[in-house]
Order: structure tokens, then C-alpha cells, then sequence
């Protein structure tokens, strides 16, 4: 897998989704103060940070598990509201999480058709379209330049790295216009990383969802990534375009403290992508 | 196996050569995988033979082999309504109960009421759907493990057969056609023929063979069937992609239910008798050991009923068939007792093997 170019995102592409000011704190901890994020059509956005950042919680608000104590979310301009994942996946925001909710003793193609199956009549009976789906799922991995050998192999046939990428296929799928995905590369080895990465990679070529992913490793992030938001104790301390900053600006301010103030007078230095 | 992520244009290249990388023993486990049955018909036709030769030609009779067919109808079906119940993860003990019960009533309303059998077959079936409904509702909303709900439910239900009558076994009135569609004999004792009519031998068989139709169908070819999977699988993973697996589990119990009712029923039809104790919680046990030497997961997630129905067939052979070769009857138990922990271990270890081919 080599690293390519992809024409950076159109500056004056649409924000698909707004979060104002959010703020979050469960008891006693804070997890997020005042956290704004802008999410523009077709981007691939990073959420950085150390264990205890707020990314987690972001993700979760973003994907209808938390309610933000205060500030605003909107979607295309209008403001927008859910009480569960199920009402974020209404509003076109699908979320891929860690456990990544396969099947294990279902085919490929019944993974990505579970709970939107087609069907066919036969003598007046309800039954499964397999074929259809089959071919459907072929087809539709095809298209994000998937390849696995076989869609009729059950899922816990396949690797690591080929699940998640099932996965995020089932998820986009309904077509949303937001896909998060919560560490999608954790608990993956270097191969398989380049698989999911390569997904990520077709999604941002094709520019129709945009994506926010917590992501580890710096290296991947400049490699798939439009923008990164780093975040340190409940806040956003960077906002940068990845084509404007460099992985070692990033790791200079990551060592330069834990501090807010040291975090900020160090990204002080890196030239702040548009707000 | 292995996947590459390629430009979408440029995957054509690369489907040819990634299509050709399944090896033959790879493929051979998966045809296993996939036709689970198989294995255990091997097995079933093995001992076929060992008792053929070892009883000198009687095993394969028609007159054995109608008892074997019987026994295996009654089994079968208790055992396919496991199936269906293990593969969502749970299971039901206090099926016997309900294969007592619903008989006892169907008998009661004719003798007491002059109500058709027919009638009171509809109401014991019922009964079997309304206890698998209790039993679902116990186990799902209110969380009570289904080993112990079960256990319950078959001690109440064992408790109230009892309890009504005396214990006292009733001569069940026999009502034609009723009798002839569900407990009447299609052999005729004087071919020694191994025909059609010998192999359906009990319209139980018959029965049995009809609901493993229906249920194969519903399993691997309905959307029922497909959430009932994926619930026994991974029901977080379910649940998150709107599977309504509460209501799955509960609709799994009440066609165990129903079908526990149908072979008491049958059973009764069969002997003209609706005995309290018909249904001994060791058929029950009998019925899960056929449907795991069938091939059903004790985890949940995967079973055949096809498999389940061969694996009736497999303990009813073991059953009948050691005494036949000259077993003593009260020995017979501790044959099948091995062969139950040998297919277990058998079962566990291929389940091994085959996870370990998926690295």
C-alpha cells in the first residue's frame, strides 16, 4: 500500500454537520468543555488525543449515545437533535463501532443485509432473495474496492481487517452522510490496518460521506486524513488542515507538555486551518 | 484467504488470482461447515451397518425399523424445537411437561365435555404455545436464566398433570380420522419388505418429518430464521442493527412449546393413552443430546434441524439397537451415555479445528 495523493477537499465544499459549544461532564469529571467541530462534505476528519481526551465522548454524542449537557448540533444548517443511536442513524449519521456488530455465524452478504433483507415471493411465502443479495453485496464491496474472496463465507471466516471493512461497507450502505468510526484500526496489525486504511482512502476519493475517526497512530492519519482536531482535557487545543501542519509539528506539540497553556503556545506555531 | 484494497478499476486483475487461493482441505471444511448434516449421516449410516451385522439381518426390517422410526418422530420433533431455541442461545427443560400436559387435556375435554379430540388438540397446542410464551417472557424480560425458568415451568407443569386426575392414566377415546392422520401405523405387519410405507412406519415419523420441512425452510430461508441466527450468534451486534431479538427468543419458545405439545399428542394418538408421566424430563435430555450430536451449538448460533432429525435417529438406533444385537436393556444407558460425551467431544473438538483454520 503506497501512500498517493488525493486532491485536497474543495475549500468551499458544504459543512454537513456543526457542533457548537459543546459541553459534557458526567458527575464530578468533565469529559468536554466548549468543543466545537465542523465537518465538511466528503471530509475525513481525525479526532486525536491522549486516553481521557473527550474523543470517546465526542463520538458518542455525535452518534446519539450521550446527550451534550450544552451547546448545539446541526446538520446542514438546521439544528438537529437525537435521544438514541437508532434517531442519529435517522438522521444520517452511522456509526461503526469497536465490537463492530457483525455476525460471526452469518454470511458476508446476509451481514450486509441484516435487518433490510430483500425477499421474494414464492407459492405466497415471504422467503429470502439470496441471490439477489448476494449478487447486491458483490456488486456493492466491488464499488469500494473491497476483495474478499468469497461474500457466502461466514464473517468469522475472515480476518480482522477484512470484518471491518465489511462493517463500514454495511454502514454506508443506507448512503448517510456521516460515517464515525470508533478506532477503526485498533486491534489491527500493520496488513490489515492498510486494508481499512485503503477503504478510507476510496471513501475520500469518492467525496460522498464524510467521516470522523479516532485514529492513533500519526503516520495514518496523515495518510487518509483531510484535518485533524486534537484534543486535551475536554478541549480543542488544534484544528489544522493535514496538508497545511506535518507529522512532526504534531508529535513537537504532543511532547511539549500536558499542560493547556504549553499546549496551546505550541500550536500557536502551526498555521491554524480556516475556522 | 486474503483481500487486498485496490483502486476500484483496477480490482478486475486481482479478483482472478484472489478466487483461485482456497485450497482443497479449506474447501472440503467448509462444505463441511456448510452441510453439517453430513457428518453425522456418515455416523448414522455406520451404525446402521454395525447393527445390521450384528443382528443378522433383523435391524433393517420393517418391523424394527418402524420402532426405530417411531421413536425417532417422537424424539426428532422434541428435538428440532431445541434446535431452533439453542441457536438463539437458550433452552427449554420443561418441554416433557409440556408433552404430558397437553394430551392429559385433549383426553380430559373428550371424556368430560364430549369435546372433539380435534377440539382439544387445538386447546393442547395452545397450551404448548401459551407455556413457550410464559417461558420466553420469563427468560427475556425479566432476565431469569432459561435453564432455571425451564426447570421451573417443568415442575409446574408436572405438579398440575398430577394433580388432576390422580395420576391416573386415561384411556384416550379414539376418534376417526383423527387417529388415522396422527397415530395410526402405515406398515403392513405382514410385508417384510423394507418399503415407503414401512420407512413412514408411524404417521409420528411422518409428522416429525413434516415440521423438520417447515422449520428447515423458516430457518434458512426467512428473515425469522436469519435474526434467530444472528440473535444465538451475537446479540449485542443484533440488537444494534434493530434485530427485536426480545421478541425472536420469545417466538422460538413458543414454537418449542407448540411442537412439545404436537408430539405429546401424537404420542397419545399413538397409544390410545394420555399418561401423566409420559413425558420423563429424560426425554427432554435425550432430545437436546440429539440435537447436539446433530450438529446444534451448545453456545448458540448455529444448528441444522435436518441434523437434529438424523441425530433423533442416531439415539433412537442406540437405544433400540443394543438391546437387538443383545445388550442388556438396563446396560444400554451407559452405551449411550458414551456415545453421547464421544459425539460432544467430537462435536467441540471439529469446532476447534475449524476456528483455527479461520487464523
Amino acid at each position: 500500500m503506497t501512500i498517493e495523493t488525493i486532491a485536497p477537499l474543495d475549500p468551499d465544499a458544504a459543512v454537513v454537520l456543526e457542533m457548537s459549544h459543546i459541553s459534557k461532564s458526567f458527575g464530578p469529571v468533565t469529559a468536554l468543555v466548549d468543543v466545537s467541530i465542523k465537518l465538511r462534505q466528503g471530509e475525513v476528519l481525525a479526532l486525536v488525543g491522549d486516553n481521557g481526551a473527550g474523543k470517546s465522548t465526542l463520538i458518542k454524542i455525535l452518534s446519539g449515545f450521550h446527550h451534550p449537557d450544552t451547546g448545539t448540533i446541526t446538520a446542514k444548517g438546521k439544528p438537529i437533535r437525537f435521544s438514541s443511536p437508532r434517531e442519529a442513524r435517522a438522521q444520517g449519521i452511522e456509526t461503526v463501532y469497536q465490537d463492530l456488530a457483525m455476525i460471526g455465524d452469518l454470511s458476508v452478504y446476509h451481514n450486509m443485509f441484516l435487518g433490510r433483507e430483500y425477499h421474494k415471493r414464492f407459492f405466497g411465502l415471504k422467503l429470502l432473495d439470496n441471490a439477489k443479495m448476494r449478487d447486491l453485496a458483490q456488486t456493492y464491496l466491488d464499488t469500494l474496492g473491497i476483495s474478499i474472496p468469497n461474500v457466502n463465507a461466514t464473517v468469522d471466516l475472515l480476518s480482522g481487517g477484512q470484518r471491518q471493512c465489511i462493517a463500514v461497507a454495511r454502514s454506508i450502505y443506507s448512503s448517510p452522510s456521516i460515517l464515525v468510526l470508533d478506532e477503526p484500526l485498533a486491534a489491527l496489525g500493520v496488513r490489515e490496518s492498510a486494508h481499512v486504511l485503503g477503504l478510507i482512502q476510496n471513501l475520500r476519493r469518492q467525496r460522498k460521506v464524510s467521516v470522523v475517526l479516532i485514529v492513533h497512530n500519526y503516520n495514518q492519519i496523515f495518510e487518509v486524513c483531510d484535518r485533524i482536531n486534537f484534543l486535551h482535557s475536554g478541549e480543542i487545543v488544534l484544528d489544522a488542515e493535514t496538508s497545511r501542519t506535518s507529522e512532526e509539528e504534531l508529535i513537537r506539540i504532543v511532547k511539549s507538555g500536558l499542560g493547556r497553556a504549553a499546549i496551546a503556545a505550541a500550536a500557536a506555531g502551526v498555521e491554524s486551518g480556516p475556522t | 484467504m486474503h483481500l487486498s484494497i485496490t483502486k476500484p478499476g483496477s480490482r478486475i486483475a486481482g479478483k482472478a488470482v484472489h478466487k483461485t487461493r482456497e485450497t482443497a482441505t479449506e474447501r472440503i471444511l467448509i462444505l463441511l461447515s456448510r452441510y453439517r448434516e453430513a457428518s453425522i449421516a456418515v455416523v448414522a449410516i455406520v451404525l446402521i451397518i454395525y447393527f445390521q451385522i450384528g443382528s443378522r439381518g433383523g435391524f433393517l426390517s420393517p418391523q424394527f425399523m418402524s420402532v426405530v422410526l417411531r421413536d425417532t418422530g417422537r424424539l426428532g420433533l422434541i428435538a428440532v424445537a431445541e434446535v431452533m431455541l439453542m441457536i438463539t442461545g437458550e433452552i427449554d427443560l420443561s418441554v416433557s411437561g409440556t408433552f404430558s400436559i397437553a394430551p392429559y387435556i385433549m383426553v380430559l375435554m373428550s371424556i368430560a365435555w364430549g369435546a372433539p379430540l380435534w377440539v382439544g388438540a387445538t386447546v393442547g397446542v395452545a397450551i404448548g404455545v401459551l407455556v413457550g410464551f410464559i417461558n420466553g417472557v420469563i427468560t427475556v424480560r425479566l432476565r431469569v436464566p432459561s435453564l432455571i425458568t425451564t426447570v421451573g415451568t417443568l415442575f409446574l407443569l408436572q405438579g398440575i398433570v398430577v394433580s388432576i386426575y390422580n395420576s391416573q392414566p386415561i384411556i384416550a377415546p379414539v376418534e376417526e380420522p383423527f387417529n388415522a392422520i396422527f397415530g395410526e401405523s402405515l406398515a403392513d405387519p405382514a410385508s417384510s419388505d423394507l418399503t415407503l410405507r414401512a420407512l413412514t412406519a408411524f404417521t409420528p415419523f411422518a409428522w416429525t418429518v413434516v415440521v423438520v420441512a417447515i422449520l428447515g425452510v423458516v430457518l434458512s430461508r426467512t428473515s425469522f430464521g436469519l435474526h434467530t441466527v444472528a440473535t444465538g450468534s451475537n446479540i449485542i451486534a443484533a440488537r444494534e442493527i434493530g434485530v427485536r431479538t426480545d421478541r425472536i427468543k420469545i417466538y422460538n419458545f413458543m414454537i418449542a412449546g407448540g411442537c412439545a405439545a404436537l408430539a405429546g399428542l401424537i404420542n397419545t394418538a399413538q397409544f390410545t393413552s394420555a399418561d401423566p408421566q409420559a413425558g420423563s424430563p429424560f426425554l427432554t435430555l435425550q432430545a437436546i443430546a440429539a440435537a447436539v450430536i446433530g450438529g446444534t451449538s451448545l453456545i448458540g448460533g448455529s444448528g441444522t434441524v435436518i441434523g437434529a432429525l438424523i441425530g433423533a435417529f442416531v439415539v433412537a438406533t442406540l437405544n433400540n439397537g443394543l438391546v437387538m444385537v443383545g445388550a442388556q436393556a438396563t446396560v444400554s444407558d451407559i452405551y449411550l451415555g458414551a456415545a453421547i460425551i464421544a459425539a460432544m467431544i467430537l462435536s467441540v473438538q471439529v469446532d476447534r479445528l475449524r476456528t483455527r483454520r479461520r487464523k
